[in-house]
């Protein structure tokens, strides 16, 4: 072959895809719809209890006006088809993720009847984000086309395999309007006030309160779909959770916050407490690790320093002799006990050194005892230094998020190590942070990459902790305006972010008991189960967002 | 003489290159890719092989093989360009991000499965042609 000729077959390969790129992305993009569709539901405790194709929003349709009179607290929901294209069906991995998580749904025709399964059928069900598995890199994303090809079935009454090979389906774009709900105004960095702050973390702690039962044990994992308890439990989310109790108690004199913060406190005492050869430690196992031992530290320096409960203080000096029994002579922590051979296990996992170091810290400040402050600082060194040492290490950060809460509380120079990592951590965080357009669904501020994955909240809000604790070692060391306004931004954008999704009350129709998961913060937008360390990590961040920008006391 | 020898370890290279690309790089298995990955793996290792041993055949597989090579990279830009065509159309703006990888991703094939083949195919095409 020769050179002019293998020239002239790539440009026509390059004409060619191309070509077949723009015809792609016409094929597939949102139309306008073929005729106007609006959808009127009725929702009753998070089920659907009647539909209806009317002509407007607002306008009336007898089944609907049945099941709004007959149904017990009936929530009416119009859904507008905004937008309508082609989709690609087959295989079902690429179906799963043609649909926009939270936006789309499908419309499907066969045998001449015509069914939607619109957004708000899927968020009920909670099909977003479970179509394609990859538990090797934890990826998790697309609709669950199981799901929503059953949903079908129900509605064409026909076979799901006969709905796959033979139905015509079309992805839709609704806009929801709930006329007893109107939309509230778009929380961003710029509109967003110390007051709203300030109500969504109270709001944050009040949920979890509530779901504190008479034992002091909390609804660890929720489906707020359902308003079920899932299963699972951990001391270090417990102890977490309980931190932050005592943060929201001290924010607002709440009475009822404080006793949550002390139930939650006392379990963690009562039940978790045991021995590590000569210590006091957390965990009942014959191997225990030490992430439980540092955040029980966490949570009780909290409740001492608020005086809440001043009778903590002999066990934080107990449980920190422990953690400095764990720690090895170049900063780093053994993270694993054996209570039966006595003995420290050398091993690591994410978090505990981070954990371990901050509670060392905390212990520190609330004591002054300088073998807690020596520790913590070699933790410190430890963690910006030797463990994050490799080549590139200056253009990638992993997930952890209590080093720079640490350094916070110990670092006194501009020039300290620490300062300079969290800083570039900082940097790091707002590359990755999405910003308005990045995807269609409403994530600016949040964390990623790519507009498919569905951004979750908890990753915003402990980075956000960190973030805002850096502002605070910056604020306080003299940094340059410009690094400050820019984590300040950062941090602004990223609270917004979690406020818009928090559930006050969110998607209350799709809600089994709207009123026991108000406050609640989700596991993202599309993903409504609700986790204790959810709520924890984003009440933290914003309770230290109001203190270090000036309106509640440290 | 140089010249095929750096192409017989360049086609050495290539063939590990595209196993762990595949086998190692990729987290499971499907066998749209796994078997062209693993011809490709095979043809260019006999390539070099052949080349080496400067046997009778090698030009005639190098041809091939860069040729098979040149039409699976130009049918893998295309897919992934298709790919990233859809999801512009489904999802809209994709941000800085996506569009990063997607490059990245294309980038990372040209050398080894377009410019490599192409050198190749017209080296041995020429020297096919002078004998």
């Amino acid at each position: 072959m020769t050179a002019s000729r293998l020239a002239r077959v790539l440009a026509v390969y390059l004409a060619a895809v191309l070509a077949l790129g723009i015809v792609v992305v016409r094929t597939y993009a949102l139309g306008t719809p073929e005729r106007p569709v609006v959808l009127a539901s009725v929702w009753s405790a998070g089920k659907l209890v009647a539909r209806a194709e009317v002509a407007a929003v607002g306008a009336h349709a007898a089944e609907v006006d049945r099941a709004m009179s007959e149904a017990p607290s009936p929530a009416l929901v119009y859904e507008t088809v905004t937008g309508e294209s082609r989709i690609v069906t087959k295989p079902h991995w690429l179906f799963a993720i043609s649909l926009v998580p939270g936006r789309d749904g499908v419309m499907a025709r066969m045998n001449g009847k015509t069914a939607y399964v619109t957004p708000d059928d899927l968020l009920a069900r909670q099909a977003y984000d479970h179509g394609v598995n990859n538990e090797a890199i934890g990826l998790a994303a697309g609709v669950d086309v199981q799901l929503l090809l059953a949903m079908l079935s129900e509605r064409l009454h026909a076979s799901a395999r006969d709905i796959a090979d033979a139905a015509v389906i079309r992805r839709i774009r609704v806009e929801r309007t709930v006329p007893s709900a109107p939309a509230p105004v778009r929380i961003t960095a710029d509109n967003m006030t110390h007051a709203m702050v300030r109500d969504a973390t109270l709001d944050i702690a009040h949920y979890l309160a509530r779901s504190l039962d008479g034992e002091g044990r909390f609804r660890y994992m929720v489906d707020a779909t359902e308003n079920r308890t899932l299963s699972g439990y951990d001391w270090p989310r417990h102890a977490g959770a309980t931190y932050f109790l005592a943060q929201a108690a001290a924010l607002s004199g709440n009475a009822d916050l404080r006793y949550a913060a002390l139930r939650a406190a006392a379990r963690l005492r009562d039940q978790g407490l045991s021995t590590c050869g000569e210590y006091k430690c957390i965990g009942q196992e014959d191997v225990v690790e030490i992430g439980s031992s540092s955040l029980a530290v966490i949570a009780f320096v909290e409740i001492v320093r608020t005086g809440i409960d001043e009778s903590y203080r002999p066990l934080i000096a107990d449980l920190s002799r422990f953690l400095r029994s764990q720690q090895r002579a170049d900063g780093e922590f053994m993270h694993q006990y054996d209570r039966g051979a006595r003995h420290p296990i050398d091993v690591q996992f994410v978090y505990f050194t981070g954990e371990a170091s901050l509670a060392l810290a905390r212990s520190y400040l609330l004591s002054k005892g300088t073998e807690d402050r020596d520790a913590a600082r070699r933790a410190l060194a430890y963690l910006v230094g030797p463990a994050w040492q490799f080549f590139g290490n200056r253009y990638y950060f992993g997930e952890e998020h209590w080093t720079c809460q640490v350094m916070a509380d110990l670092v006194e120079s501009p020039s300290d190590p620490a300062l300079d990592f969290c800083v570039r951590w900082q940097r790091f965080g707002r590359r990755m942070q999405h910003t308005e357009g990045d995807s269609p669904q409403d994530t600016d501020g949040a964390l990623g990459m790519d507009p498919v994955i569905t951004p979750r909240l908890t990753p915003v809000a402990s980075r956000c902790e960190a973030a805002v604790a850096t502002l605070d070692a910056a604020t306080r060391l003299g940094l340059p305006q410009a690094e400050r306004g820019a984590i300040d931004r950062q941090t602004r954008r990223a609270l917004a972010f979690l406020l818009r999704h928090q559930f006050r009350p969110g998607p209350a129709h799709l809600f089994a008991d709207p009123a026991a998961v108000h406050g609640a913060i989700p596991g993202s937008p599309v993903d409504f189960q609700l986790r204790i360390d959810y709520a924890q990590h984003a009440g933290s961040a914003m309770i230290r967002w109001l203190q270090v920008t000036g309106d509640a006391a440290p | 003489m140089r010249i095929p020898r750096l192409f017989a370890a360049l086609d050495l290279a290539n063939a590990i290159l595209v196993g762990l690309g595949v086998f190692v790089g990729l987290p499971d298995r499907w066998l749209a890719v796994d078997l062209p990955a693993a011809v490709l793996m095979a043809l260019f290792a006999l390539t070099a092989i052949g080349l080496l041993a400067r046997t009778g055949w090698a030009q005639k597989v190098a041809r091939a093989t860069a040729a098979l090579a040149l039409g699976l990279g130009l049918l893998l830009i295309a897919l992934l360009a298709l790919g990233a065509s859809y999801l512009v159309g489904i999802y809209g703006p994709v941000g800085q991000g996506g569009a990063l990888i997607y490059v990245l991703i294309i980038a990372l094939a040209i050398p080894y499965l377009v410019a490599l083949p192409v050198a190749q195919l017209l080296w041995f095409s020429r020297a096919g042609a002078g004998q």
